[in-house]
């Protein structure tokens, strides 16, 4: 085999190894990032438990107990989800504020372990969503 | 007023710059002389005039321009008020078109030394990307609109036409919480915007070379300062932000692989690759046609990076809501992508008559694994990024990619990286022996191991902590036996002392011995990382006032919440009397700020830092009973991260202060048109 063929093999197989490498670690650790009206329209595919990022604000007047077992809903103004939260929260977590959080359905209400803030200024409803609740 | 002096800057920018594409394409073309000093200083002077007008616009409050309708406030302290010229959407552009300005200037004033047709050509390619950006202003980024419809604060509609009847609002929004809390956050994005525009540089003496066929490393040569000041501004640009986000963002952490610091780190990375691959090329003539496509790649990343940072594209920190300029600079980055590659797939053939490299074991084998590395992460890196963004794009099912993914893949990479570090330097051009490289690098591996030993033995036993230590030490160890060597050779001929050889010996050859300084920094970041990622404390308490906690050795008394009105901020936090493990005390106040015409407020964290390592305490929520919940994060040596980020950018400065030194004497090689 000559020089440059090789080297060209060489190349090819190591591009291969990276992009196969790559695609397995970034399916691994995608996440599916939902508004609640779209979480509950396909409700069905996450039945099983498979984790989901949900978006909305936290409904005033909705959050509940304290740091390790809060309670609150998040709403996109056209849905909203009860949702039980066991993780650390990030500082001013509040009613009103944009968030995030990572979880996964348990029966109708959401369960989650982790939240930050969407440091975002303008909450934008989602193009589905209705209007959303005052604050 | 102030809007018609800022439109005319922006304009008389954008005249200059068509007029030096016209005119130095003829120069370029070798179809006569051209006078270029006027196009040049037409955009230099558009641009500050531009800025300067903005400026004044902010120290006179003047509401009627929309853009401080939305983001001033007559109550933004200084020096925040005069970065809010360049802490939104339309105002970035401003400034970024001020330093393209400038980097223009600087590829002017080597042209005026000495012009030729590839100064020419280059100074168009500049132009060229100066009408891109002042053509933005002009119309999808116009950051002088008059507002002709006033909110209670800021603006809801405004005008391009700087005559426009204004319809002043009584006070702005001021900008976002975030950017008004830390003196970093000022100053952080412009030298981001030296770095990236720097980048634009040696693109446009590539692009220059490839378009009127100028053979060999001349665009190199010329470009080496643009790009070694850029790679420079970047890097300091990156630790800057990333220390801004530990001090400001109270997540406790310096980097998230947010899309806005991937945006950042992607040209960085290439960048570096760039310039140790521009010296295999000048060094050896080798890698030329690579070089061609790492410069394209890196600029076609700073553009990739403003579209991820400014078109709202991505939900992030910084992100800024859509407007027509996501588009415009998507249809820019695919101009810039199609136009270069044609233009190299044409030319470069008959410019890069590359020779190979023949023997892996020598300088420039070292350097061609390293590129292969680097560019592979800076790869791993954008998949990560720009993966969601086109699986919404495509599908319209929006995906986050985790931290972890980038963990996975980026721990691998960069201990590959930093164990070239150790090989590179000590390996010699040309090639060399397998033996003669073992020789050299068996003594500093044996130091790292026995340094691994000793951390195992008496710090820590975790794994990851262990192998960074054990290829800094090694690393450290190399390059300190070479110059070592160096300075003993030195002084066996004439006699002086250890420190004076040394100082010798890394004048003598400056470039290589700046570089040497940016390797050390770079393990000192390595190490800085480890530290952080696998030695860190956390614990969350609930605290009524006169409360005490033991933590990490630290003993925090909660004395008493506090409430505060500042210039355009309240605030609200908790006073905290920490005893330190040695006994010395200090109050810490972590707090939350609110800031008025903006609902949510920021949280500030407060850090007590110290060589053993940083007290980072977080005040999650304070209750009316003054309840307060609060989060403590201990981290050992957090400064040798930022002492690291420091030094490679030192490298960079010292580096380009050397080659200056270098090109004054070339003066008189100048040659005519």
């Amino acid at each position: 085999m000559d020089r440059r063929r090789m080297t060209l093999l060489g190349v090819g197989g190591l591009a291969a190894l990276v992009i196969a490498i790559t695609a397995f670690s970034i399916g691994d650790n995608l996440t599916y990032y939902l508004y609640p009206t779209e979480a509950i329209e396909r409700k069905a595919e996450f039945e099983d438990g498979a984790r989901f990022r949900l978006a909305g604000l936290i409904v005033n007047g909705s959050l509940e107990g304290s740091a390790g077992s809060l309670e609150f809903t998040v709403t996109d103004g056209g849905a909203d989800i009860p949702v039980f939260h066991t993780g650390a929260v990030p500082p001013l977590f509040q009613e009103c504020v944009p968030v995030l959080i990572e979880g996964a359905w348990d029966g109708e209400r959401f369960v989650s372990d982790s939240a930050v803030i969407r440091h975002e200024e303008n909450y934008e409803v989602p193009e589905e969503g209705g209007t959303l609740p005052s604050c | 007023m102030l809007a018609f002096l800022g439109t005319i800057g922006v304009a008389a920018a954008l005249i200059g710059a068509i007029l030096l594409v016209v005119r130095a394409s003829v120069v370029a073309r070798g179809k006569g002389g051209a006078d270029l000093a006027g196009p040049v200083k037409l955009v230099v002077a558009g641009s500050m005039t531009s800025m300067a007008a903005m400026q004044i616009a902010l120290a006179l409050d003047d509401f009627s321009i929309a853009y401080l309708a939305n983001n001033h406030a007559t109550a933004t302290p200084f020096p925040f008020d005069v970065a809010t010229a360049w802490a939104a959407l339309e105002g970035s552009i401003l400034l970024w078109g001020l330093v393209l300005a400038g980097f223009t200037w600087m590829v002017f004033t080597a042209y005026r030394r000495a012009p030729d047709r590839l100064g020419a050509a280059a100074l168009a390619v500049m132009g060229i990307v100066a009408i891109f950006f002042f053509g933005l202003m002009t119309t999808v980024a116009n950051p002088f609109e008059v507002c002709v419809a006033a909110a209670e604060r800021g603006c809801l509609d405004s005008s391009p036409f700087p005559w426009a009847t204004a319809d002043v609002p009584i006070d702005g929004r001021g900008p976002n919480p975030l950017l008004q809390n830390h003196i970093f956050m000022a100053i952080h994005p412009p030298l981001l915007y030296l770095g990236y525009v720097g980048l634009t540089v040696p693109f446009a003496y590539a692009i220059g070379a490839l378009a009127i066929s100028v053979p060999g490393a001349e665009w190199l040569r010329r470009s080496q300062r643009g790009t070694l000041i850029a790679w420079s501004f970047l890097t300091l640009g990156i630790v800057i932000g990333a220390w801004w986000a530990y001090e400001v963002l109270s997540w406790g952490g310096y980097w998230a692989w947010d899309p806005v610091e991937n945006a950042s780190f992607m040209p960085w990375l290439v960048a570096t690759a760039f310039l140790h691959s521009a010296l295999v090329q000048q060094r050896r003539g080798m890698l030329q046609a690579w070089n061609f496509v790492l410069v394209i790649s890196a600029f076609a990343l700073t553009i990739l990076g403003t579209f991820i940072t400014r078109s709202g594209t991505i939900a992030s920190v910084h992100s800024f809501t859509q407007s027509a300029i996501g588009p415009t600079l998507l249809g820019f980055l695919v101009l810039v992508l199609v136009g270069s590659f044609t233009l190299f797939a044409q030319r470069g053939h008959l410019l890069a008559s590359a020779p190979r490299v023949e023997n892996m074991v020598s300088r420039e084998g070292t350097f061609l694994a390293n590129n292969l590395l680097l560019t592979v992460f800076a790869f791993v890196v954008l998949i990560g990024t720009m993966f969601p963004i086109i699986l919404e794009a495509v599908t319209g099912t929006r995906v986050g990619v985790r931290g972890p993914f980038f963990n996975r893949l980026s721990v691998p990479l960069s201990f590959l990286l930093l164990l070239l570090v150790g090989i590179g330097p000590v390996t010699p051009w040309g090639g060399a022996t397998p033996q003669l490289v073992w020789k050299r690098i068996r003594g500093p591996l044996v130091a790292g191991l026995i340094a691994g030993l000793l951390t195992a033995v008496t710090v820590t036993r975790n794994g990851w902590v262990v192998i960074t230590v054990v290829l800094g030490v090694f690393v450290i160890a190399s390059t300190g036996a070479l110059l070592v060597g160096q300075a003993g050779r030195r002084r066996s001929k004439t006699g002086e002392g250890l420190a004076a050889a040394i100082a010798r010996v890394t004048k003598g050859d400056a470039r290589f011995w700046s570089g040497q300084l940016s390797h050390v920094g770079v393990v000192l970041v390595a190490l800085g990382i480890s530290f952080a990622a696998n030695l860190s404390q956390h614990q969350e308490v609930v605290m009524r006032e006169g409360d005490q906690v033991v933590f990490a050795g630290h003993t925090i008394t909660y004395r008493a919440p506090f409430q505060q009105r500042h210039p355009g901020k309240t605030s609200s936090g908790i006073r905290l009397e920490v005893v330190r493990p040695n006994g010395s005390r200090v109050t810490l106040e972590p707090t939350h700020n609110f800031f008025p015409g903006h609902p949510n407020g920021v949280a500030t964290p407060a850090v007590d830092t110290r060589a053993s390592g940083d007290l980072y305490v977080m005040l999650l929520t304070l209750d009316e009973n003054r309840v307060a919940t609060v989060e403590l994060d201990t981290s050992p040596m957090m400064w040798v991260l930022w002492l690291g980020g420091l030094t490679v950018a030192a490298g960079g400065f010292l580096s380009y202060r050397n080659r200056r030194q270098e090109r004054a004497p070339a003066r008189a090689e100048a040659v005519g048109v």
